[in-house]
């Protein structure tokens, strides 16, 4: 006998507080985005760097082994915080964040709009923090597994390879450099992705959006260079903003001419602008004034 | 008393859309009513916290409007008018969703989703995407995730709407039966009339932002005022213009019967002095039962 037959029952449990709210809009977004044509594909293509990385760290220290294959190249595996550099500010590595975030990313709120279900989270016990902190957190799984984790895991394959803890005696600094700039970038992304997520509810828009803008501040930035000479014009490029303020994360010579924190500004006012935005447009009910 | 507001007050830039409205709503079925822009939407999302009156107070289930949102939000379904989902997602999913974000643990959520859309009449279909679902599979999936975690409270906003007469039917009788639960308070806002008088045992008409009528239907019908159903012989325009004079509202029908509000302080036998008067005879004088659509057409002064 199925319960309509029977008529209405009640819950014999309890509602409880949780601690963390937006746990459940996590997790479903985690769910829904494995579900999604080709995420499973792109997530593993983007972990190939970590391992070619991770082998390169196995490599380094047995070199000798190895030297038939390398013949004066030795430099390209000294595992130094530039290693750590060219593996979390690589081109590859961000295009593929990107790609992520044009799957995983650009329904997260836009779908919410398109189908009215915000109206249906506000009106459970969840604050519009609670719910920007589980859209975003979507994000920040997958950036942190692309950045955080094989970070970390690099600097305690070193140490496991080489045996001794010079590695870490030599840059103490960089287990923090690894957190601060992968908790960096993936917080800019997140802050990207839900302000574009938030301007349209046609997802698709949205991911074009995410794409382009990636892509074509860093043409605009190519060909005003080629033309100009000019470093600065490394501002218009998103790409080349992570890489300037990740130089200054890994205590390294910034990339371009121009002091790391003008980079460090741009990518800020990105933040500024998606909470003004994301203020606006999230929100149980549209009010037409 | 699921409800007490006082003196609420909400304006949309220069446009008033509650204006001083008090009330209290008693236990039960209520039925909220009222033309477009008569402020119904806006008193529901303010009683759920979506908007901050910008005067007045209030309480739901005890909690204040202003200082106790969210556990306001824990006890209390809300359906909305609109299709709303979560392109794909399968309705157990959905709904356990829900539950789960008011506070339900995950298990629990899940096996109450299943009995939920048993309840609502989706058993079967409760695996499909919901983007595969007709418009009145989406209103019964609403109402399984309005109660899917047992409220006290249900807000429901046009439950109806969209519907063909048998889902139409079916809905109500699922409304009908969770407010026979005496635990379970409703609140309908509606445009259909009847489906107020079906299920809700009260009342509240606002008009304009202010609050026109409010109490249990069958005293809303006898106090305020008489309906008669008149045949005349004779001049009957000149009739007709007597009985607007006396403060009456007079309808028409096809087949020439009049149906006359009469105010509950005329005396009757003003009607006949009236015909009389007018060189008429009456041929057929019986008190009517009013329906809800004559107490909504005369509270908010429309025909």
């Amino acid at each position: 006998m199925t319960i309509r037959e029977k008529g209405y029952a009640h819950w014999e449990g309890q509602l409880r507080e949780r601690r963390f709210p937006w746990t459940p809009i996590t997790w479903l977004g985690i769910r829904l985005a494995f579900k999604k044509k080709y995420f499973k594909f792109i997530i593993f293509s983007s972990l190939v760097p970590a391992v070619v990385f991770l082998v390169g760290i196995y490599i380094s220290e047995r070199i000798e082994d190895f030297q038939s294959m390398f013949r004066g190249n030795r430099q390209l595996l000294e595992v130094n915080p530039a290693y750590f550099k060219t593996y979390l500010c690589g081109d590859f590595l961000l295009f593929m964040m990107v790609m992520i975030l044009v799957v995983s990313g650009a329904g997260l709120i836009s779908d919410d709009l398109k189908h009215n279900s915000l109206q249906l989270y506000f009106a459970r016990p969840l604050s519009k923090r609670d719910y920007l902190l589980g859209k975003a957190n979507v994000i920040v799984f997958f950036l942190l597994l692309l950045t955080l984790i094989p970070g970390l895991v690099f600097i305690i394959f070193k140490l496991l390879f080489a045996g001794n803890f010079q590695f870490l005696a030599s840059y103490p600094w960089l287990p923090l450099s690894v957190i601060g700039y992968s908790l960096f970038v993936t917080g800019f992304f997140c802050a990207y992705t839900l302000l574009l997520s938030s301007l349209s509810k046609n997802r698709r828009y949205v991911s074009i959006l995410i794409f382009t803008v990636y892509l074509f501040s860093d043409i605009l930035f190519g060909f005003f260079y080629e033309n100009y000479k000019n470093p600065a014009f490394a501002l218009i490029s998103l790409k080349a903003n992570l890489q300037q303020v990740g130089s200054w994360f890994f205590r390294l010579k910034p990339a371009y001419a121009f002091p790391w924190y003008w980079s460090l500004l741009i990518l800020l006012a990105f933040g500024i602008a998606a909470a003004l935005v994301l203020n606006k447009k999230v929100r149980g009910v549209e009010v037409v004034k | 008393m699921i409800a007490e507001i006082s003196d609420l007050h909400f304006s949309y830039g220069h446009i008033k859309a509650l204006d001083g409205i008090s009330l209290s709503l008693a236990e039960g079925a209520i039925g909220l009513l009222g033309p477009n822009g008569a402020g119904k939407s806006t008193l529901l999302r303010i009683l759920l916290g979506f908007l901050a009156p910008q005067r007045g107070q209030g309480r739901v289930l005890g909690y204040d409007i202003r200082l106790e949102q969210p556990r306001i939000r824990r006890h209390v379904g809300y359906m909305p008018e609109d299709d709303c989902l979560i392109p794909g997602m399968d309705a157990v999913t959905f709904t356990a969703h829900f539950g789960e974000l008011s506070g339900m643990p995950r298990q629990e959520a899940m096996k109450r989703a299943h009995d939920v859309l048993f309840y609502v009449g989706l058993g079967e279909s409760r695996y499909r995407l919901l983007e595969t679902y007709s418009a009145g599979m989406k209103q019964r999936l609403k109402l399984a995730q309005a109660i899917v975690h047992d409220p006290k409270l249900l807000f429901l906003d046009e439950p109806t709407s969209n519907l063909d007469p048998q889902g139409r039917k079916e809905i109500l009788e699922l409304i009908q039966d969770i407010s026979s639960k005496k635990d379970i308070q409703v609140l309908i806002s509606s445009h259909i009339l009847p489906d107020i008088e079906l299920v809700c045992s009260e009342v509240v008409i606002l008009n304009k932002g202010r609050l026109a009528a409010q109490g249990k239907l069958s005293e809303l019908r006898e106090l305020n005022y008489l309906l008669y159903e008149i045949r005349v012989k004779g001049e009957g325009e000149g009739f007709i213009s007597r009985m607007r004079a006396l403060g009456s509202r007079v309808e028409e029908t096809e087949d020439k019967l009049l149906r006359v509000h009469v105010p509950a302080e005329l005396d009757i036998r003003e009607i006949f002095r009236a015909a009389e008067e007018e060189k008429c005879q009456v041929r057929h004088f019986v008190r009517s039962q009013t329906s809800l659509e004559d107490l909504f057409a005369r509270v908010v002064g429309v025909d």
